[in-house]
């Protein structure tokens, strides 16, 4: 046995070392042979702020090419600005393009960056508004709103859990099954949102929407995994098997308002989103619902309200952190994986209430099943409209 | 037991890959270390304070490329001059097409100019009327070319149904006629591209008496469109996005200044010319003796040509310029800088009066 280890690592590495000569010979002496067809340099324009005097837009370089960036304009018009670190920017590499202009709030900006070879390349900014200082007072602020769409609706919707306790057989099944709707609106709503961002802020380069479907699956495969382990555990302690579900459900939501939260923050930042009182309400309606996902699974389990509750904070509270993170550093590329994991994490759970109903249940395709998955995805719907 | 062991390695190698790449394609590479942050004042007056580059197209500096406006605009090719036995004056050019050249026309912003003898604009043709005029052309490009004078002259002179293929070459001969400020450029289809390219100039035939003695610039207001969708990237007056406004052209005041104006800017149906400080007399197409207006403003469409005659009564730093202003904040601004001369005494005198 121990004498073919080496062959077996031969035969690993033989194919890599293979593949690597073949990479320098077509990089080094095919290079010229291989050289047909035009090379477009492109840059993309990621991010434009908006301070005091000054409009900065973060640019990268997403070419197969090295490119200068030599003019920047605001609205088609020629401006003096400055780029930092250089204004040679290698593949994938960014730079911050400053220009000083004494911009109006609320109006329409378009951006624009030539390189050298003559290329513009512009972003257009719906409406400008300055962009949030780093302070003590917008932490707070961005934590309680955080706090508003995430904890609070959360807990209030752990109310629902003494009425659900009371229900027959039928009408737990249907509120199981009005769970799996909510969640996999909550999905779908997710990866929607993550498109919605790659679209407008992600360099194609990065392949959007490869990379929301990569992340959802993993995620799914992750949370899987992990759900098993604890559903197998459950069996062997005092663990209930609702109650390994309900953390299921509080973990996979947590994931998702983290993300549902950088978006929030990051359009916040963005001052993509006039802040107002609809939204708030909108989102606690929205996230209401999902307490009583969380609250459904735990109603064959005894003693369980700080637990419900534990699982409830552990729901909301990712809420904060991720208008945080939204607010003061916006990275599309981060906020997409955060999506793309709560997704991946939701329609985990959805597979295991699945599970979990079936056990539990004789036919399937029970009327109220088919009726909760139903009215969870309408009432999501219609709440959804709010926000 | 083996088993798990091997399949947390995987983990690892799984978790490492997602690392690695993430690392490398989200984290912006580092690249510099701390630097003193330099103060630039830009174009606009404004004030940047920054450790990188500074992006303005005021760094322009003509040594460095082939053509400088400086010396353009003060340059006429009288070609050279012999005498035919009847006594009238033959003038011969030779001229150049290439169509492969790739230019600094804005600092950083390089561009594939299409050229008359290496110029964009071409040299300025000068001549006297009744001169006859022979063009020696050839095509060094890769493309058809062609040389299509505007003013009196026979259809097979036109230079429009004739194109030169490469290597070709080709011998244009006509009377330097009517008196005035006209054009040249290449008419092969599709004539706009070539035009936007650069094959054009300016061709000035002067009346045999002469005209007054003035200072004399050619400005022929062009533009580029650089990513070729059809719309002027920049604009400016002899080709260089910005060059007059930060190299003011020098003059004295009182000086008769003669302005040889033509529009040649593709894509925009309409250009126009506005001088501050002063006013000008202007002669359309330059063929009449006779001004046709007293103005600060001209408005010219693709082709047209106007000379212009003033003077400056004060010192000082004068703009002039589009008052087309996309025009202008897209490079079509310039600037004389009149100074005082010896003799200007009185005007010296009112001018500190007025202060």
């Amino acid at each position: 046995m121990t004498s073919s280890k080496p062959k077996i690592a031969i035969s690993a590495i033989a194919p890599i070392v293979l593949l690597a000569i073949l990479i320098v010979f077509l990089l080094g002496p095919a290079s010229t042979f291989l050289q047909f067809g035009i090379v477009l340099p492109e840059i993309s324009i990621e991010k434009v702020e908006f301070t005091g005097n000054e409009i900065q837009a973060t640019v990268r370089n997403i070419g197969p090419v090295d490119v200068n960036v030599v003019v920047a304009d605001v609205n088609d018009r020629i401006q003096p600005a400055a780029i930092e670190p250089d204004m040679h920017l290698e593949r994938f590499e960014t730079g911050l393009v400053r220009i000083p202009y004494d911009w109006n709030e609320g109006q329409p900006y378009t951006i624009g960056l030539t390189i050298d070879d003559g290329t513009r390349f512009e972003k257009q900014i719906d409406a400008a508004s300055a962009s949030l200082e780093p302070n003590s007072e917008l932490f707070v602020f961005l934590g309680v709103i955080g706090l508003l769409i995430g904890v609070v609706p959360i807990m209030i919707g752990l109310l629902w859990y003494p009425f659900i306790k009371r229900l027959g057989k039928n009408a737990f099944n249907f509120f199981l099954a009005f769970t799996i709707g909510l969640l996999l609106f909550l999905g779908l709503d997710a990866i929607e949102e993550a498109f919605e961002i790659s679209d407008t802020h992600l360099a194609s380069v990065f392949n959007g929407e490869l990379l929301i479907a990569t992340v959802v699956i993993l995620s799914f495969l992750g949370l899987y995994g992990i759900g098993n382990l604890l559903i197998k555990r459950s069996e062997f302690s005092k663990l209930s098997k609702g109650l390994a579900i309900s953390l299921m459900v509080a973990i996979g939501i947590g994931l998702h308002n983290l993300g549902e939260g950088l978006a929030v923050g990051a359009a916040i930042a963005l001052g993509q989103v006039a802040l107002s009182t609809f939204l708030i309400i909108g989102f606690a309606i929205h996230n209401t619902t999902e307490g009583l996902a969380i609250a459904a699974p735990l109603t064959r389990t005894k003693s369980v309200i700080g637990k419900m509750v534990g699982f409830g904070l552990i729901a909301g509270i990712p809420a904060i952190f991720g208008t945080w993170i939204g607010g003061f550093s916006f990275s599309p590329f981060f906020t997409i994986i955060f999506l793309s994991i709560g997704a991946g994490a939701i329609f985990q759970v959805i597979w295991s209430i699945f599970k979990f109903i079936k056990e539990g249940s004789d036919s399937f395709s029970s009327i109220s099943i088919i009726c909760g998955i139903a009215s969870g995805l309408v009432v999501m719907y219609l709440t959804s409209i709010f926000i | 037991m083996e088993r798990s062991i091997q399949s947390s390695k995987m983990l690892y190698i799984l978790i490492l890959i997602v690392g690695v790449s993430t690392l490398y394609f989200v984290i912006p590479s580092i690249t510099v270390a701390e630097q003193t942050p330099q103060t630039f004042l830009t174009h606009t007056g404004l004030v940047i304070t920054t450790t990188g580059d500074v992006i303005d197209p005021i760094g322009y500096d003509g040594k460095a490329l082939d053509f400088d406006p400086e010396k353009f605009m003060k340059s006429f090719d009288y070609g050279q001059v012999s005498v035919l036995e009847d006594g009238t004056t033959l003038r011969e050019f030779y001229i150049t097409a290439r169509d492969d050249q790739i230019m600094e026309v804005s600092p950083g912003v390089f561009y594939n100019v299409w050229t008359f003898n290496d110029s964009v604009p071409g040299p300025t043709i000068r001549a006297t009327e009744g001169d006859l005029i022979r063009i020696h052309f050839t095509n060094e490009g890769s493309k058809p070319h062609s040389l299509h004078f505007h003013g009196i002259h026979k259809a097979e002179m036109d230079g429009v149904f004739e194109s030169i293929g490469t290597g070709g070459k080709f011998t244009y001969e006509f009377y330097a006629e009517p008196v005035g400020l006209h054009l040249y450029h290449c008419h092969v289809h599709p004539v706009e591209e070539h035009i936007a390219h650069g094959l054009y100039g300016a061709y000035i035939v002067d009346p045999k008496e002469g005209r007054d003695s003035a200072e004399e610039f050619v400005f022929v207001l062009n533009g580029l469109d650089t990513d070729f969708d059809g719309e002027n990237n920049f604009y400016a007056a002899n080709t260089i996005p910005f060059y007059y406004q930060h190299h003011p052209i020098e003059i004295s005041t009182n000086q008769k200044i003669r302005a040889y104006v033509v529009n040649i800017l593709e894509f925009d149906a309409v250009n126009n010319f506005h001088l501050h400080g002063t006013l000008f007399h202007h002669y359309p197409a330059g063929t009449d003796s006779v001004p046709s207006g007293y103005n600060d403003m001209l408005t010219m469409s693709q082709g047209d040509r106007q000379i212009l005659e003033f003077s400056y009564k004060y010192p000082g730093l004068y703009m002039f310029h589009a008052h087309n202003t996309e025009f202008s904040e897209k490079g079509w601004v310039s600037t004389f800088l009149a100074k005082e001369t010896a003799d200007d005494f009185d005007n010296k005198v009112e001018y500190d009066d007025i202060i």
